[in-house]
């Protein structure tokens, strides 16, 4: 009995205390999982959710080439090669590697750093590509690492470098295309919530999970033909050191559809070292942030002007003096010596400012009174877009500059002065889409360097351009545009073309301002012509300048057409009259 | 008229449970308490390890589907590497100095014949 009773009285103090026991682990576990479930939840959340992001892809931009799209801007992954010093064991086997390897991207007295054994992170190269990073990782050296860094790559280098930009350091798009559309070529990083391991391996277990995947930028294809691109540029390098001259800008159109298929300027640069450039304006495509007085190029407007209404002929007449007075100012002939009776077309060819001054005036019925500016201003700004933004697809388009008939400094000596292109600022863009409508039968596309984008299937889906404005001028009048300008060109400047071919131009030179004031030492040579068969299938205008010198269209800038008109006649495959 | 049918069939049922004796099977197998819990705890760990057999599959699946990821994303890389080595080589200035286009001559003006 005595023993039974101690052992009752064990076995109760045993169930007692492994009562106590578990209550304790009941109560430390209702604690744990109960009262402080939100806090181990959110310390698990922190420790086991992993929220990633996965970078969009950077939409690519193609060129045309003979209709076919190339890629002209890509994106490349590099690599930035880092070392952490404290754990490196072989030093020299380090050293020798990333010299074998990596020697043209290093970064200066990387070894140096190797050795800097206080320290846990240098960066030793930089771009290093894949090939090498797999080559210097199958050595297995202890303390060495890489880092994926996505860059943007311009195979072509400068071709077309204004009108493409670049991205800088911070991945966003500068200027051109880059700039314009950054949002669309950028796309949308997607997002992955996932519960993880210790690899950051993503694990399908757990209700919280999120995928929602990238929306890659899309890819832009460009009017920009890559050849009459490549072409363009050759051309006017070429003209600019034949002449000495450090300035120039190229525009090639598709007059029937306002597509632009060459944009030029020099200086230039190249967008993958842009960080090199010293000179901002290098940046800007002066073919639509730099409007200028283009000069006697203008003279075909005015005379479309005065065609157009029913106010003169090719033929109508006036007596030249060389001079001519409006106001209080006269106004004179750049070429002197063409007096007496003669008629528009001899004034369009000789470029002769009085007649253009007589055009202006004939519009008013004998002066250039409100009725003529009215007339010249609703042709020049709304039917010819002069002086108003193209809404062409880049950074850094201005309106330029045309000043209404209603402003005080309308008055009839400023619109004398603008029949023969000066007193106004206008972009090249302007003046190109503008000349083109003059020679296509008369309607006015508005220019475009986008083609459309290019889907996952390698289809390009168009871009929707704007509306054209039709009867800009009557098809008669762009008919005899057509002919006035072939004529202007045949006169003097076609001993270099292609025969066979209809090749039209003009002129154009104005002073520059110098110091506020207009100056002959410095001027700007413009030529604005077209091409073509049966009609006509490019427009190509040039502008030259050159600090402190006296530059013309007809000496410095013609020729630049000329090489690149010659050359687009086979480049397009056209055939020859007769 | 639905309320005389459904008062006729209620009587009907009160009239069919009545006069039957309700006979219940017994089983001559006797579980205990004991053995009771211990099937309790049988089933209760025959479905834990039902479960850890899923769950664990399921990441297996996961390590594969990361396997076939990090593989798509080498080869994604390796294809862009692969586009920028030819676009590079050719590009309009790698084509113009290569060997082949120094060797070329350049082309005298074009004839055209008339049909």
């Amino acid at each position: 009995m005595p023993f039974q009773s101690i052992s009752h009285s064990r076995i109760r103090m045993l169930i007692i205390a492994s009562v106590f026991l578990m209550a304790v682990f009941v109560v430390r576990l209702f604690y744990l999982q109960v009262i402080e479930h939100s806090k181990y939840s959110i310390l698990a959340d922190a420790e086991q959710v992993k929220r990633l992001t996965i970078p969009a892809t950077r939409g690519e931009i193609y060129m045309e080439d003979n209709g076919t799209p190339v890629k002209v801007v890509l994106n490349e992954t590099v690599y930035t090669m880092f070392v952490d010093p404290k754990i490196i064991t072989d030093p020299e086997a380090v050293k020798d590697v990333i010299r074998e390897v990596a020697g043209g991207n290093t970064v200066d007295g990387f070894a140096k750093l190797v050795d800097k054994k206080d320290t846990r992170y240098q960066v030793v190269a930089k771009n290093v590509t894949r090939r090498q990073a797999e080559l210097i990782k199958k050595k297995e050296l202890a303390g060495i690492g890489f880092q994926a860094v996505v860059r943007r790559v311009y195979p072509e280098g400068t071709l077309a470098a204004q009108t493409l930009g670049f991205v800088n350091y911070d991945q966003k798009g500068q200027y051109g295309i880059e700039g314009r559309f950054d949002k669309q070529l950028r796309g949308k990083d997607g997002m992955l919530q996932s519960v993880t391991d210790v690899s950051n391996v993503p694990l399908t277990i757990g209700n919280r999970n999120v995928n929602i995947p990238a929306q890659n930028g899309a890819n832009i294809v460009l009017t920009l033909d890559r050849n009459v691109q490549a072409y363009t540029e050759k051309a006017l390098s070429d003209g600019l050191r034949k002449i000495g001259a450090t300035d120039g800008s190229v525009i090639v159109m598709d007059p029937n559809d306002g597509s632009v298929l060459a944009m030029a300027n020099f200086p230039t640069y190249n967008p993958s070292k842009f960080a090199k450039v010293t000179n901002a304006n290098a940046f800007n495509n002066a073919v639509v942030s730099d409007p200028y007085e283009p000069g006697s190029v203008v003279k075909t407007f005015t005379v479309a002007t005065g065609i157009n209404t029913n106010t003169i002929t090719p033929q109508s007449t006036y007596v030249n003096t060389d001079y001519i007075t409006i106001d209080d100012r006269t106004i004179t002939n750049a070429t002197k010596g063409q007096t007496g009776t003669i008629s528009i077309q001899h004034a369009l060819t000789w470029s002769l400012n009085t007649g253009m001054v007589t055009v202006a005036q004939r519009l008013g019925g004998g002066t250039i009174n409100r009725q003529a500016r009215n007339t010249m201003y609703s042709y020049f700004h709304d039917r010819f877009h002069l002086g108003q933004m193209t809404g062409i697809e880049t950074t850094g388009e201005v309106p330029g500059e045309l000043i209404p008939p209603t402003a005080v400094e309308g008055n009839a000596v400023r619109y004398s002065n603008m029949s023969f292109g000066q007193g106004m600022n206008p972009t090249m863009i302007q003046v190109a889409a503008g000349f083109s409508s003059l020679i296509n039968g008369g309607t006015y596309y508005y220019p475009t360097i986008i083609k459309g984008n290019l889907n996952d299937d390698g289809d390009i889906v168009p871009a929707k351009q704007k509306k054209p404005q039709e009867n800009v001028i009557n098809a008669s009048t762009s008919a005899t545009m057509r002919t006035m300008i072939l004529k202007a060109r045949r006169e003097f400047y076609a001993g270099n073309d292609r025969k066979g071919y209809d090749i039209g131009g003009k002129t154009g030179t104005s002073q520059d301002i110098v110091n506020g004031e207009y100056t002959f030492d410095e001027t700007t040579g413009t030529y604005i012509g077209f091409g073509g068969d049966t009609k006509p299938k490019y427009v190509i205008m040039v502008r030259v300048s050159s600090k402190g010198r006296a530059l013309n269209g007809g000496d410095h800038a013609l020729p630049i057409f000329t090489d690149i008109s010659n050359w687009m006649i086979d480049y397009l495959k056209l055939q020859p009259k007769g | 008229m639905s309320y005389y049918s459904s008062t006729t069939y209620a009587r009907r049922r009160t009239g069919m449970t009545r006069g039957y004796n309700s006979v219940a099977f017994t089983s001559s197998v006797k579980l205990g308490p004991v053995t009771h819990t211990v099937l309790v705890a049988l089933m209760i760990t025959v479905l834990g390890l039902i479960y850890l057999t899923q769950a664990t599959k399921a990441t297996s699946y996961d390590y594969e589907a990361q396997k076939i990821e990090t593989k798509i994303a080498e080869l994604s890389t390796e294809k862009t590497d692969l586009e920028v080595e030819n676009a590079r080589l050719t590009a309009l200035d790698s084509v113009r100095n290569s060997s082949v286009a120094r060797a070329m001559t350049s082309p005298g003006a074009p004839q055209h014949v008339s049909q």
